[in-house]
This record gives C-alpha cells, structure tokens and sequence, in this order.
C-alpha cells in the first residue's frame, strides 16, 4: 500500500478537466465512457463477485454456523471463536505456526543477505550463472522438492545420514522425530526460498551508488561498516517488503505440513489445521473461524510491519 | 604499478604470490569459492534425485546406500512414461492445459487492466481498482473453504475449470501493469484518440505492443505459480484421471512408499523440465523481472 502513495503518478490523477466537463452528471460519465472499458468493468466486477465477495461473506456467515455439509447449517453465535481460545489444538498449531514462520524469516532472510552480499562482489557474469544455481530451488515444483527432501532425510539410507556417519556424527532420525521434524521441514522451505531473496537484496545492493561506497572508503570505513552504514540503511525497503511477503507466506505454508508431515501434531500447523478442518473433519464452521482468525492475525501483522517502516522512515 | 614501485623503494624482490596477496584480490577469490561451494550444497539435493531416477528398484533400497546408480536404466522413465502403468502423461496434459490457460488469460487481462485504470476514464473507476487490489489483503487461505462451496454450487468440482476459474483476473498483474502503463507517455494514447483511434484499437496497437517487457515477467510468474500449484487442485479434483502433475506426484510417492521410488524420482525429474526450460528460455526476463516485480510491487 505504501509504494502506491510513493509512486509519483499513481494517485489515479487525470490531466485537469474542463469546468464543463467536471459539472457532468454521473450518467453522462459512464454515456461518454469507452465500451471497452465498462464491458473490462463489468467482467472484473462480476469475477470479483464470485471469487471473492461471496466466498469472503460465506466464509463470516459460516464461522458463526455449525456445518458438516450434510445437516443444515446452525447458528451458534461466537462459539466458534471461543471454542478455538480454550482448543488445545488450536493453540499447539499456533505455536508450530509462530515457530515456523519467525525461523524461516529470521534465518531465510539473513542468509539470502550474506549470499547477495558475496555475489555483490563478483563479476556479473559469473554472478548471474550463481544467480541461477541458486534460483533452481524456487523453479523447481515444491511437491518435487518435498519428496526429495523426505527421501534423503530417510532415517536409514537417508543421503544426510551417510553423510553424517561418513564424519563420525551420530545418525539423526529428522522427520521421524517430533522434535526435529518441524526444524527438518524449516530447513527444506528455507532452500526452496533462499533464491527469491537473494535475488531482490541483489537487486538492491546494485541499486545502492558506486559513490557511496566509494566516499565511504575514503573516509576510511571498512566493509562491514559501510555494509551497516550506507547498504543496509538503502535497502530497507526490499527488507520490509520481504518481511511482508514471508510472513504471509509462511503462515499460509500448507504442502510441506501436509506432504511430509512430522509424527503426530508435531508439524500441524494453522494452515493444515484449517485444511483438516473443513476436508476432513467436516467441521466448516470451526474451520472457517480459525481461517479468520488467520486473517486478522496476518492483517495485524502486515499492518504493524508497515507502520513501524513509516514511523522509521520518517527520521 | 603499485608492485613495482614497492619493491624499486624497498629494494626486495616480491613474489607474484605476495603481490596477489597484498593486492587484496584474493579476498574476491575466497568468496568465489565460499559460494561455489554452497551453490555445490545447493545443488545436492538435485544429484540424488537424478541419479536416483535412473536406479533399478532393487538398487535404490540397497544399503549402504551409494550416489550412482549400480547398473544406469531408464526402466523408471519407461514405467512413469506408460499411460497404462502411470496417469503421469494425462496429467502431463492436464497440467498443460490448466497453466497455458491461466498465463494467457492473466496477461490479457492484467495488460487490459492496466490500460484502463491507467488511462481510460469513467466514473468509480478508482474505487473499482482500489478493490481489486484490496483483495490481496485477505490470504487464499481464509477464503479456501467458502471458495470450495462456491465452486461446488457452480458445479465445477472436479474439473479443470474448476481449478482456472479463480485465476481469470490476478489483481497482483493488474497493478502491475497499470505501475508500467503509467510509465509510457500519455502523448502516446491522447495522438491515437485524435487521429481516431478507439480504444480498443489503442490497447491492441499501442499499449499490448510496450507493455512486452512486464509481461514476460508476468507470464513466468504466473507460469510457475499455475504449474507448482497444489493445495487449490488438490481441493477441486479427487478423479485419478483429471489430476495434475503436482497431485500425480505426491499420489505416486504415498502409493509406492519406500519402494518403487525410482519412479517417484523418475517422474519428478519429468514434473521439473517445463519449469526448468521457461527458466532457462526467460533466464534474463526473470532476474529484471523479479527485481521489477518485487521493488517495484
């Protein structure tokens, strides 16, 4: 939403309109309105309707229902929402959730900077050919990756533990054990990922002018204190808006939890929660208040991260 | 120079290694390698999926268990490739269909879109487009259960059409295309209006042809994001025959189990080479397009 008000022309300003043309009625502005465009209105409108409208008003309707797609739906008030703050699974899935996506990010995003701040220091053309090795993950179908990943973190014959034993490490059971499989999977989305964002802070280490670096160095700063100086400072931007994008990502992650799954609940997250919910359960009405709940929480999110930009921004 | 000069002042002779070492460029050359070995663990993972697919079924069992195949086969290709063994070619079809639809018909709106919320006037057209992209706010998840009923009323469960009709309109590559249509000179469109040209006849002639560039970003985009699909195919079809690559994939990998993975590997390195070649096809458009899409987004 903010680059929108940053973008010089994209108030949806038009060229200044003559005083007759200002004082038209409503209905001589859609006569005099291009066909093309209202018929374009019409079909965004209609599709929008179908696609967003009324599933987003079903979805509210519902999360105040008891449903199970056979029986008729039945009105019963908030239970929905409170049943969720005293559900001991609701509140576990959470968990998994929050620890997922604050590890996936804190650690995604930090090594995707380290590598695009090497490549920075490579010629270009040997940085695109790196670029590419390392995009190969995020091209690659993530059904495909996941049951690579399970294959080769196989407790027995798994590659990882022949590489481990290989070394002299004790064998690690990783998705076979609820305490390592959450890490496991972590692991696999952080690869999957690790292209994008490398990608865009590249993108924006380019950006940053010669000159900075170049005064920065006169005045005698090192590396790392002109990284934190003058890189960091100028590629804000890209790391709020690939905060933004990840957290919504991550929370809404839902192959890997449903693919390749750790033992028991220890990998079920909202967004498997959601999914068990209301295709295996049968419960529509829970699984679309707990699918709200996971909007206002993202909204809140988005929001937050933003605001704390601006206020930053403004200094 | 600088070598030189050091060593006539200091009147020792320096090694071209001692040279290279003081220079500094031998830090470059230490990251060099730094990422060639990571790009290496990178790309480990892809090794065994390769070698694997090419591995007999008793092979690819065999402890301990060893990188490259005993016996090279491609009885696993063979196998997945069988539309009497495998449904992977319908699928393959199936795929085809569902994301060449979704490319073509998310480029031709997104680049109409962009048209005219940039330029074409009429009233509420703002609102109109500030709604459009508010609808990103609410994340696919939320609107999964009440998107399937939705569907199940408009009878399109278990079908393909099922799986595009959410995907006809992307309000990301509506405002993607309407950042750039703000970028081409409005001299441009007001020249066409006077000579009389209609609208219409502006977008196809005019801004179709300039808008290129974003929407070949868009298009991979939108290729990869359609073909990788998973949780919304997997809620719209269950019949064997109607699924697509994704959903084959993860079928054949919970039939065979442990065993017959060979044809789990086999068929993944099938699943990987559309993506692989648009990527490698686009390989320039993709970076700027990222970068465009991503910053400037």
């Amino acid at each position: 939403m903010t680059t929108l008000q940053d973008h010089p022309v994209s108030g949806g300003q038009t060229l200044p309109q003559l005083p007759s043309a200002r004082r038209d009625s409503v209905w001589r502005r859609f006569r005099r309105a291009s066909p093309f465009a209202l018929i374009y209105s019409g079909a965004i409108l209609i599709f929008y309707t179908i696609i967003f409208i009324i599933p987003f008003g079903t979805g509210i309707w519902l999360a105040f229902q008891n449903w199970d797609f056979i029986t008729n739906p039945k009105f019963v008030g908030l239970r929905n929402f409170t049943k969720a703050f005293t559900d001991q699974y609701f509140w576990q899935a959470l968990e998994k959730t929050l620890l997922f996506s604050v590890v996936e990010i804190s650690l995604g995003l930090t090594i995707a900077l380290l590598f695009a701040l090497a490549l920075s220091q490579i010629l270009g053309k040997w940085q695109n050919i790196y670029l590419s090795l390392y995009y190969l993950p995020v091209i690659t179908p993530l059904v495909v990756s996941l049951y690579l990943w399970r294959w080769l973190y196989r407790p027995t014959g798994g590659a990882f533990n022949t590489l481990l034993s290989s070394v002299g490490l004790p064998e690690q059971p990783f998705l076979a054990s609820p305490q390592q499989a959450l890490w496991a999977i972590t692991v696999v989305i952080i690869w999957a990922h690790l292209g994008t964002g490398i990608v865009l802070f590249l993108a924006g280490i380019n950006d940053v002018p010669e000159s900075l670096f170049e005064a920065a160095r006169l005045d005698g700063a090192g590396f790392w204190q002109s990284f934190f100086r003058i890189t960091l400072p100028l590629i804000r931007p890209v790391l709020v808006y690939q905060m933004v994008v990840s957290v919504i990502g991550t929370v809404q992650m839902f192959e890997a939890f449903f693919l390749i799954p750790g033992p028991g609940f220890s990998t079920r997250t909202l967004a498997l929660y959601t999914y068990e919910l209301g295709f295996r359960a049968l419960n529509l009405g829970y699984g679309a208040a707990v699918s709200l709940i996971i909007f206002m929480m993202l909204l809140g999110a988005t929001v937050f991260q933003l605001r704390r930009w601006r206020i930053e921004w403004e200094h | 120079m600088a070598g030189t000069a050091d060593s006539r002042t200091l009147h020792t002779p320096i090694s071209p290694f001692r040279r290279w070492l003081i220079s500094g460029r031998w830090t470059k050359a230490v990251v060099f390698l730094i990422l060639a070995f990571f790009s290496f663990a990178m790309f480990y993972p892809f090794i065994w999926l390769l070698f694997s697919s090419f591995k007999t079924g008793a092979d690819i069992v065999r402890l301990p268990v060893s990188l490259l195949p005993q016996k090279w086969t491609l009885s696993a290709y063979l196998m997945v490739m069988d539309p009497t063994r495998a449904n992977l070619p319908i699928a393959y079809v199936n795929s085809i269909i569902v994301t060449s639809g979704t490319v073509i018909s998310v480029l031709i709106t997104s680049s109409m879109g962009g048209f005219i919320f940039a330029r074409l006037e009429f009233p509420g057209r703002d609102y109109l487009f500030y709604f459009v992209l508010s609808t990103t706010m609410v994340p696919f998840l939320t609107l999964l259960i009440p998107l399937y009923i939705v569907m199940r009323e408009l009878n399109l469960l278990n079908s393909l059409w099922g799986v595009w009709v959410p995907s006809i309109f992307s309000s990301f590559g509506v405002f993607l295309c309407r950042q750039f249509v703000y970028g081409i000179p409005r001299e441009l469109y007001d020249a066409a209006k006077i000579d009389g040209s209609g609208d219409f006849g502006i977008y196809r002639n005019i801004i179709l042809p300039l808008t290129k560039p974003i929407l070949s970003a868009l298009a991979i985009f939108v290729f990869l994001g359609a073909f990788n699909a998973y949780l919304w195919p997997l809620v719209i079809l269950n019949e064997e025959k109607k699924l697509t690559l994704p959903l084959i994939i993860a079928r054949m990998a919970n039939r065979f189990g442990g065993t017959d993975y060979q044809a789990v590997m086999a068929g993944s390195v099938l699943v990987s080479i559309p993506p692989l070649i648009v990527f490698l096809i686009f390989q320039k458009n993709f970076v700027r397009g990222i970068a465009l899409t991503g910053l400037k987004g």
